[in-house]
């Protein structure tokens, strides 16, 4: 798949601090998360990719062209800033139809596309409020609608989430599946990692300004082979299944709790585990209620990656 | 260019639209119509002391014309001239226009040119109104309603011209608005007083220059404004300010284009 | 207790008395009013007719030294009432200090109104007073520093320049009509600025109103008096009423026949209208009390 956004030595300083250090990536269409604890740079990079600051060193091409000043690529690139601010004296239908209007589209094209906008992100109900009157979640929205009113091809939510209330999260969550199921481009930042993996399991990691891993969130996962696999079965008997795998060459460590019905085992070669416990758990007739990978995630990769 | 003119007026309409209905433009309407309440004082005190010393056209050319000029319009400017970027800038809403696809000089034009449409308006209002309360006794005088519309076009001109510089200003300096201060209240005010081409580093020199008790040459009451004053031909002064007007908004969106501004967390 | 709000709530607890519960506040406002990039360039331009002065004061006790001098009247340099006046209530000394409140005091309010601070701080144990003398005594310590530590010192040079302490035995009212008038240009100044700077939550807008007011309220007195030659017409004037009542506290002649006291009660009742405005403006917004 061709990628649509690329960057190439991308570097920025502010002054004498490092933002962004030498990411060189590409990104394809499908909903990529951008992942890092605050000041990894996230905002920075984003910035970059919507031409907001210009790379101390590097490019940043989308669909083979160089952002910086560019302008007419803003047709395709909707983008939702991370901090809280607006023009307070507009109602909210103010707002989104001024801001469409820029794109040249008609009137009618203007008024259609703001009301679905609205509709979509619920704030059809309270267009004609003054923004200043809106509470957190409601501007969050609003950032959202102006994103992606102008239906563009390439979608950039820097923390779309924060401020929202789970019926909110879930909402937005929703529109990006949508988004990528259509075809489209959606980078979306967090702090928050299980927020990202409801999303996507197409990652970046970032920290203090460098890529730690570019990737799907699994496979990177398996490439950490300093950290061996923890897969947790919960059942009736776990010493019982502790003494029989204890002597398989691919089990590292066994550790009992913290239920007082579960076993932590660690491995190095999950394949190899996943294929023993199985039979196992036949032969002895074990009663197992639940197996699971605690470190088989975001943030256990992630502080893995960070050396925690 | 099409496209250009387009996104110009668009951001024209954008932000005519959010100036029209701000606290602030209310605030500066008050502001400028303090000459209008200065006349209505004037014209007033003059209804019951008939014996005022000086007269109602004399007043309007000399002191509520002065004042728009060497104050007002400066004030006027200052604020709403930085404002063009520093606005965007303080408020964090200047990713919203810099992630459309319009051209970023456009946007610098398009907020200038609604902001000077404002203050053009809130000007003549005040001017329009004051001219008729001081010379209500002689509404079809002719003469005054010209001298009175020439004066106009210059507060215009220099409302413009000072927009635009301050436009400039805005684009570079965080601290605008000190600047400015020192500039329109320093500068200006000192040099233009300067005998010789020194007075020609200032842009009030040529709007003095364009106004009509100069050309003529009278020396009224108060025409101590107009002391050691070298003007400028008319001709001269009118297309300096019109280049410097130009030179200031093109620079101006040069840097606008070429910067990338940081918001401060 | 119960959960009234997400978010901050008014402090409910008991307010424990203690020295200066204000002096945090202060010290903050001075601190970034330091930290403004141009500020320390800016107030040390503003004390530079406090050097100047003092200056003067050493110069009036070394006349035979610095013949040049003697050419003008001999006045020129005697630094009595007037030379103090002449400090207190000159046109650059006062225009500077507008600068440094707009720089050091624009903020003050407007800042923690645009930011929702008003809510952090009702939610630690200040009571309003508190809140609002915090505030002040931020703009008394650069006022103070601009009019009466200038004030004083040109006193105590006089006395030591002379090696007496005749100039105290001639006016030995002097220290206090310093530390009068310093108090009252400085409160006013203060409320003037607080009061400006709780209108708007744009720093920009009130730093362009605190000039714009002083300004305009001295040109308006000039255009009408140009106009009609009222005196009356400088109580329209913040430097116009400075100017009479710094007249009555140095003892000197008036600039305009106005009776001080017009001048003073006009300051004054500014003082209290911008008191009440404050009262108003100073609470802790969206919390449920």
């Amino acid at each position: 798949m061709k990628a649509v956004i690329r960057t190439k030595n991308l570097s920025k300083w502010y002054g004498n601090v490092l933002g962004l250090s030498d990411v060189s990536l590409e990104i394809e269409a499908g909903v990529t998360g951008l992942l890092g604890p605050n000041g990894a740079g996230k905002s920075t990079f984003l910035k970059l990719l919507t031409g907001q600051l210009k790379p101390s060193i590097g490019q940043v091409m989308i669909r083979d062209q160089n952002i910086w000043n560019n302008f007419p690529l803003f047709m395709r690139i909707g983008f939702c800033p991370e901090q809280d601010a607006f023009y307070e004296e507009m109602t909210g239908w103010e707002f989104l139809t001024r801001l469409l209007s820029l794109f040249a589209f008609s009137a009618e094209e203007v008024k259609a596309k703001a009301e679905r906008a609205l509709d979509f992100v619920e704030l059809s109900k309270d267009k004609d409020r003054l923004i200043r009157g809106y509470s957190r979640g409601m501007r969050q929205r609003l950032k959202v609608a102006q994103a992606v009113a102008h239906d563009p091809e390439i979608i950039i939510l820097d923390e779309p989430l924060n401020g929202l209330d789970p019926l909110g999260k879930r909402k937005v969550i929703q529109l990006i599946k949508e988004y990528k199921d259509a075809g489209k481009t959606v980078i979306v930042s967090s702090h928050v990692l299980p927020e990202i993996e409801a999303l996507t399991r197409s990652i970046i990691l970032l920290h203090q300004g460098k890529i730690l891993a570019q990737g799907d969130i699994h496979y990177i996962r398996d490439l950490i082979d300093a950290h061996p696999h923890m897969i947790s079965v919960a059942c009736s008997d776990p010493r019982a299944l502790a003494a029989h795998l204890v002597g398989e060459p691919s089990v590292l460590n066994i550790q009992f709790g913290p239920a007082p019905n579960a076993v932590v085992f660690e491995t190095r070669n999950r394949d190899v585990f996943f294929s023993l416990l199985p039979r196992l758990i036949v032969e002895q007739a074990i009663d197992v209620e639940e197996i699971t990978s605690p470190d088989d995630n975001l943030q256990a990769v992630f502080d893995y990656l960070v050396g925690k | 260019m099409t496209m250009t003119r387009n996104a110009v007026h668009s951001i024209f309409s954008f932000f005519f639209s959010i100036g029209r209905k701000a606290r602030k433009t209310r605030v500066f309407f008050l502001i400028a119509g303090l000459p209008v309440v200065a006349a209505l004082i004037i014209r007033v005190n003059q209804l019951f002391s008939p014996g005022t010393p000086v007269e109602g056209p004399e007043i309007f050319s000399n002191v509520i014309m002065a004042f728009n000029l060497q104050f007002l319009i400066l004030v006027l400017a200052l604020f709403y001239g930085t404002s063009v970027c520093s606005e965007e800038l303080e408020g964090k809403t200047l990713t919203y226009l810099t992630t459309r696809p319009v051209a970023k000089s456009a946007i610098i034009l398009g907020k200038y040119a609604a902001s000077g449409v404002l203050l053009v308006l809130m000007v003549t209002a005040s001017v329009i109104l004051s001219f008729l309360i001081l010379n209500i006794d002689r509404l079809f005088d002719f003469a005054a309603w010209t001298a009175m519309l020439k004066g106009l076009s210059v507060l215009a001109l220099g409302l413009l011209c000072y927009m635009a510089f301050f436009t400039l200003i805005g684009t570079f300096l965080k601290k605008s608005i000190l600047f400015g201060l020192f500039f329109s209240f320093g500068w200006e005010n000192v040099v233009q007083y300067f005998p010789g081409s020194t007075q020609k580093f200032t842009i009030m020199h040529y709007l003095k220059s364009l106004l009509p008790a100069a050309s003529t040459g009278s020396t009224g009451k108060l025409s101590f404004l107009l002391f050691r004053l070298e003007p400028s031909s008319a001709g001269a002064a009118r297309a300096t300010l019109l280049l410097l007007t130009a030179a200031f908004l093109g620079l101006a969106c040069l840097v606008f284009s070429k910067k990338e501004y940081i918001f401060e967390d | 207790m119960p959960i009234s709000e997400q978010g901050y709530s008014h402090w409910q607890g008991t307010f424990v008395e203690r020295r200066w519960p204000w002096w945090p506040i202060t010290r903050l406002g001075i601190r970034l009013a330091f930290k403004r990039k141009f500020f320390k360039f800016i107030f040390s331009v503003a004390l530079g007719p406090a050097m100047l002065f003092s200056a003067g004061v050493y110069v009036s006790e070394r006349l035979e030294d610095f013949q040049s001098m003697l050419r003008g009247p001999s006045r020129f340099l005697e630094v009595n009432p007037a030379y103090f006046k002449s400090y207190f209530t000159n046109e650059p000394m006062l225009f500077m200090m507008v600068i440094v409140l707009v720089l050091a005091g624009a903020g003050l309010i407007c800042d923690d109104l645009k930011y929702n601070s008003l809510q952090l701080y009702f939610s630690r144990p200040l009571r309003k007073r508190d809140y609002f003398f915090g505030k002040m005594f931020t703009l008394f310590f650069f006022l103070f520093l601009m009019t009466l530590i200038p004030g004083l010192l040109f006193v105590l040079l006089k006395i030591i320049f002379a090696g007496s302490f005749k100039f105290l035995a001639e006016y030995p009212w002097l220290p206090l009509s310093v530390i009068a008038f310093s108090i009252l240009i400085t409160l006013f100044f203060a409320f003037y600025t607080l009061l400006i700077s709780s209108l708007s939550k744009n720093r920009r807008y009130v730093s362009i109103l605190l000039f714009l007011v002083y300004v305009f309220s001295d040109m308006f007195f000039g255009i009408f008096y140009g106009i009609f030659h009222n005196p009356y017409f400088s109580l329209l004037s913040i430097r116009g009423n400075i100017l009479q009542v710094g007249a009555f506290f140095f003892r000197v002649k008036a600039p305009f026949s106005v009776p001080w006291i017009y001048s003073f009660l006009v300051l004054a009742a500014f003082c209290v209208v911008s008191g009440l405005v404050l009262k108003k403006k100073i609470r802790g917004v969206e919390v449920i009390k």
